[in-house]
Order: C-alpha cells, then sequence, then structure tokens
C-alpha cells in the first residue's frame, strides 16, 4: 500500500489533493485561486508543521523521495507561497493577487 | 551595550553636480525621443541578455530576441569552451534557424534548403554549393560581439565596441565579488508593462515610493529613524551608478518570513557566500540593468524596451548550487515568491505614470534629492544622444 504522507504526518492527508502542484508557477496560481477561508485553513494546519517536515525531509536526499515524501516537501513549497498570503498581504492579498497574474514565473530550481 | 546604528541622509551638496532643474517630461513617452535613444544606446551599449550556467556545455545553446533591436540571437558555446553570439539568421536568404528557446546541438541545419553551420558559426555544408557565386568562408553566421563579468552574458551589436570590462570600468572588479559569479542555477520571472523602460528602471532606483506602494511588502525596510528606507550612499561611476542599502536595526519580519530568510542564511553560509564586500551594495549599469548584492534575494533586473511606451522586465533570483535539501528548496520558493510579490505591486503605478506623462499635460517632471539615481540615469542617456549623433553628424 502506498502512503499518501509519511506515517508522522498523516493528519494533513486532506490537504495533499488540493495543494501539491507540481512546479512553483502553479504554485503561485493556486494560491491567487484560493479563497481566503481556504488560505487560511492550509496555513494553520500547515505552518505549525512545517519546521517538523524540514526535519524529515533534509534527513532524505532530495532526489530519491518517495511519493510521500514528495508530497510532504509539496505542502512545504505551497505553504512558502500561502504564508505569504496569510501573514503579508493579508486583506490585500485579492487585489494583490491580481497584481502577480502578470508575473510570469519562467523556472525554478524546485520545477521538474 | 550595544548602540542604534543611525540613520545618516546623504548630502544634496554631493549630488548638485547633478543639477537640479526639472526634467523636460517627453523623453519619457516620446517616440522620437526613443529612436534617439535605440540608436544612440541600445544598438550599440553592452546589453545583459543571460548567464554562463545557461550554457553548461559545448554545444548549449539560448536563442534570444531583442525586440528593441528587431533580431534574434544564437548563443553558442563552441567545442573550444567559447560563448559566442550570432544572428539567428541562415546566410543564403535570411530564413531563421531555430525557433527552440534553448537546448544542446553539435551544428544548426536551416530547415530550408539545409544549410548546416557549425557551433563557431562557420559554415560546414550546402547541398548543390557548386552551383552557387559565393565561399562557404563568406557564408558564416553573422557574429555579433559577446562578452561575460561575473557570469553575466553581455552582448553588443555595434560595430566596433568597447571592451566590456572597460565600459564597466571600476565596477566590474566589484560585480566579480557577487555570488552571481558563482551561480550554477537561478529563478526567474517575467513581465510586460506598458511604459517607457526608464519610467520603468527608475521605478526601482529611488525608495521614496517605498512606503506607498509596498507597504505591507515593504515593512522590514521602514522605521521611524528612515521612514522611506532611502539608502545610505550614492556613487556614480561614468553612466553606471550604484546605492548602498540601509539596514534597518529593528525590521519588522512575517514568521514564516523569519524562518525562511533564517534558512536561506545557513545555505549561504554554508556555501561560502554570505558577507562579501558587495553585500549590501545595488549596482545600475548603464543603460538598463540592475543587480543586487544581497544573498537572500540575489537578484538582476534587466527592463527591456519593446516601444517607446512598453517594455519588458525580466528578474532572475541567481543561486549557487542545486538545492542541497528541503530546507534550501524552501527558502529559495519562498525567497522567489517574496521578490515576486514586492514586483508586482510596482508595475500598476508605473503604467499610470505612462499614461499620465503620455497625455501630454506636462512639460516637465521633478526629482528630490532621494531620487538621484533616476536624475544620474536620464543625465546619462542625454550625454549618450549627444555623443553619438554628434560623432554621426546628425545632431538634431
Ligand atoms: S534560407 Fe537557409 S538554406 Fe536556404
Ligand atoms: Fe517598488
Amino acid at each position: 500500500m502506498t502512503m499518501i504522507l509519511p506515517e508522522d504526518f498523516a493528519d494533513l492527508e486532506p490537504f495533499v489533493a488540493d495543494w501539491t502542484p507540481a512546479t512553483s508557477a502553479e504554485r503561485a496560481a493556486r494560491r491567487s485561486a484560493a479563497s481566503a477561508t481556504a488560505l487560511a485553513a492550509f496555513h494553520d494546519a500547515m505552518a505549525p508543521r512545517l519546521d517538523a517536515a524540514l526535519v524529515w525531509l533534509d534527513a532524505r536526499p532530495l532526489a530519491d523521495l518517495d511519493p510521500a515524501g514528495r508530497n510532504l516537501l509539496g505542502l512545504c513549497l505551497m505553504l512558502a507561497h500561502v504564508a505569504l498570503a496569510v501573514e503579508t498581504q493579508g486583506q490585500d492579498e485579492p487585489r494583490h493577487a491580481l497584481q502577480r497574474e502578470v508575473m510570469r514565473i519562467t523556472r525554478t530550481p524546485a520545477d521538474p | 551595550m550595544a548602540t542604534k546604528p543611525t540613520f545618516t541622509s546623504v548630502d544634496q551638496a554631493d549630488l548638485d553636480f547633478l543639477g537640479r532643474e526639472p526634467i523636460p517630461a517627453k523623453y519619457y513617452h516620446d517616440a522620437d525621443w526613443y529612436e534617439r535613444e535605440r540608436q544612440a544606446i541600445f544598438l550599440r551599449s553592452w546589453i545583459e541578455i543571460g548567464h554562463v550556467c545557461e550554457l553548461p556545455q559545448p554545444g548549449s545553446f539560448i536563442r534570444r530576441e531583442l525586440e528593441f533591436a528587431g533580431v534574434s540571437l544564437l548563443i553558442v558555446r563552441g567545442r573550444d569552451g567559447e560563448i559566442r553570439a550570432f544572428h539567428n539568421v541562415c546566410t543564403h536568404r535570411g530564413t531563421q534557424l531555430t525557433d527552440q528557446a534553448e537546448g544542446r546541438t553539435s551544428t544548426f541545419s536551416c530547415p530550408y534548403h539545409r544549410w548546416t553551420f557549425g557551433l563557431d558559426g562557420a559554415l560546414l555544408s550546402a547541398p548543390d554549393f557548386e552551383r552557387f557565386f559565393t565561399t562557404k568562408a563568406d557564408c558564416a553566421l553573422p557574429r555579433v560581439a559577446l562578452d561575460t563579468c561575473a557570469g553575466l552574458i553581455f552582448v553588443n551589436l555595434g560595430a566596433d565596441p568597447v571592451p566590456l570590462r572597460d565600459w564597466l570600468g571600476e565596477l566590474a572588479d566589484e560585480l566579480e565579488t557577487l555570488p552571481v559569479a558563482r551561480a550554477t542555477r537561478f529563478s526567474e520571472y517575467v513581465y510586460d508593462i506598458a511604459a517607457n523602460w526608464k519610467l520603468t528602471y527608475d521605478n526601482f532606483q529611488e525608495n521614496y515610493h517605498l512606503r506607498f506602494i509596498h507597504p505591507r511588502t515593504g515593512e522590514a525596510t521602514f522605521s521611524s529613524e528612515n521612514p522611506f528606507g532611502y539608502p545610505v550612499r550614492y556613487q556614480f561611476f561614468g553612466p553606471h551608478r550604484t546605492q548602498t542599502i540601509w539596514t534597518n536595526p529593528e525590521p519588522r519580519i512575517a514568521p514564516l518570513q523569519r524562518v525562511a530568510m533564517g534558512k536561506a542564511m545557513i545555505a549561504a553560509a554554508r556555501r561560502g557566500l554570505a558577507g562579501g564586500p558587495n553585500g549590501r551594495e545595488y549596482f545600475a549599469l548603464f543603460p538598463n540593468f540592475f543587480i543586487l548584492g544581497t544573498v537572500a534575494p540575489h537578484f538582476s533586473h534587466v527592463v527591456y524596451p519593446l516601444g517607446p511606451q512598453r517594455s519588458r522586465g525580466v528578474i532572475r533570483i541567481y543561486w549557487e548550487g542545486d538545492d542541497a535539501d528541503a530546507s534550501e528548496r524552501f527558502a529559495r520558493e519562498y525567497v522567489m515568491a517574496m521578490a515576486r510579490d514586492v514586483h508586482a505591486e510596482d508595475r500598476a503605478v508605473i503604467e499610470a505614470g505612462q499614461r499620465g506623462l503620455a497625455s501630454g499635460a506636462l512639460k516637465h517632471i521633478h526629482f528630490q534629492t532621494q531620487e538621484a539615481l533616476c536624475r544620474h540615469l536620464i543625465g546619462a542617456v542625454r550625454d549618450a544622444v549627444a555623443a553619438h549623433e554628434a560623432a554621426a553628424g546628425t545632431a538634431g
């Protein structure tokens, strides 16, 4: 049986389907498409687990993470974007999303 | 007891050589003036177009469209390791050789009649070539001047340009100290803007707007002793200029920003990138290139003109090495997303400025002391246009 997330992070499984896009550009678009409620729910669930997740991931070579590890990494990277919405932009996020749309991300080291 | 560093503003007296007068508004929207800039500056200056890490091995190539010149270039690493620039134009009847943005190849073969060129631009083979009235030696790809500094690739469309290092002067050695000289990876985002290249560029060389346009993302920059987050120093090097950014002793930082920046600094220290001599310098190379010396983000920003009132900005955040672990990948993702959040906030207000100027309502615009870099740019532009037109005998 394949796990969706490493055992210690099973409580985050409900977020995997919606919050693990494959590229940085898709993560940025996912943030912009999300409602304030959805952003807050993901942030509140994931932010307190970030340190533990990165400790778990850092103990393994990035290149050969299993699917569960890759999902966990995806949640961490998604949180980078969502944190900007929740912690920095706050009320301004919907207006800010419109301004960001034209800043096209063409590549990042995280992209496959 | 630690003493709080205090902010000391630059002194206007040190900037008086730039003048104090208002600046004609037409420079920022007029089509005739733009054409004069194009001829005098963009068709004969060193323009940054990429980084050596994009060409890791012999046969690696990138294609670059220089819209301001209407040309397409192939930047190619040869078998000898040398990087060269050629027009992406078959010497038979002009067909563009490739529409691939980047790749690796051993030859460039024209799709039309299969003339085939080597990585050094030489015409290697051409079907039925005996029927032509020329030699292969005369049919090499047209070459464009290319040189590098700090890993950054510059091209110059001029006929016999001054060497890049002479053009950069004493800044060349300073640039070589930056992490970009060792970069192997980058994050990139790109925007198009309905604004003149100088109006766009100027936005990124003054801090006067920060507290109004970046009230949230700019919070780490503001403090009661320096409410506008002004720099502590401006320096001028011929047409180029730098500012030394201020260090806020009490920055306001969001929780995950603190985590991400902490991890970014750990990674930079591990890689020996932290604490370089130019870590607080922001370089502005004439005409249209910036690079910020900080390690996270360590970004370059190039504003390419597309027309008198249209431009394209390319922002790259340079990194050394592949992501060592998940923490480094997280830090790089956050730093990229944060820088993009900030840059996204500028575009709308720059376009609003362009619409206002294009209306012709204003004869002049005004620069204050802390917009000295903007004043210096228009001075350098006017000097370059005057010098070119005097040399060409076309002064108008
Ligand atoms: S145009 Fe290229 S081979 Fe004819
Ligand atoms: Fe700005």
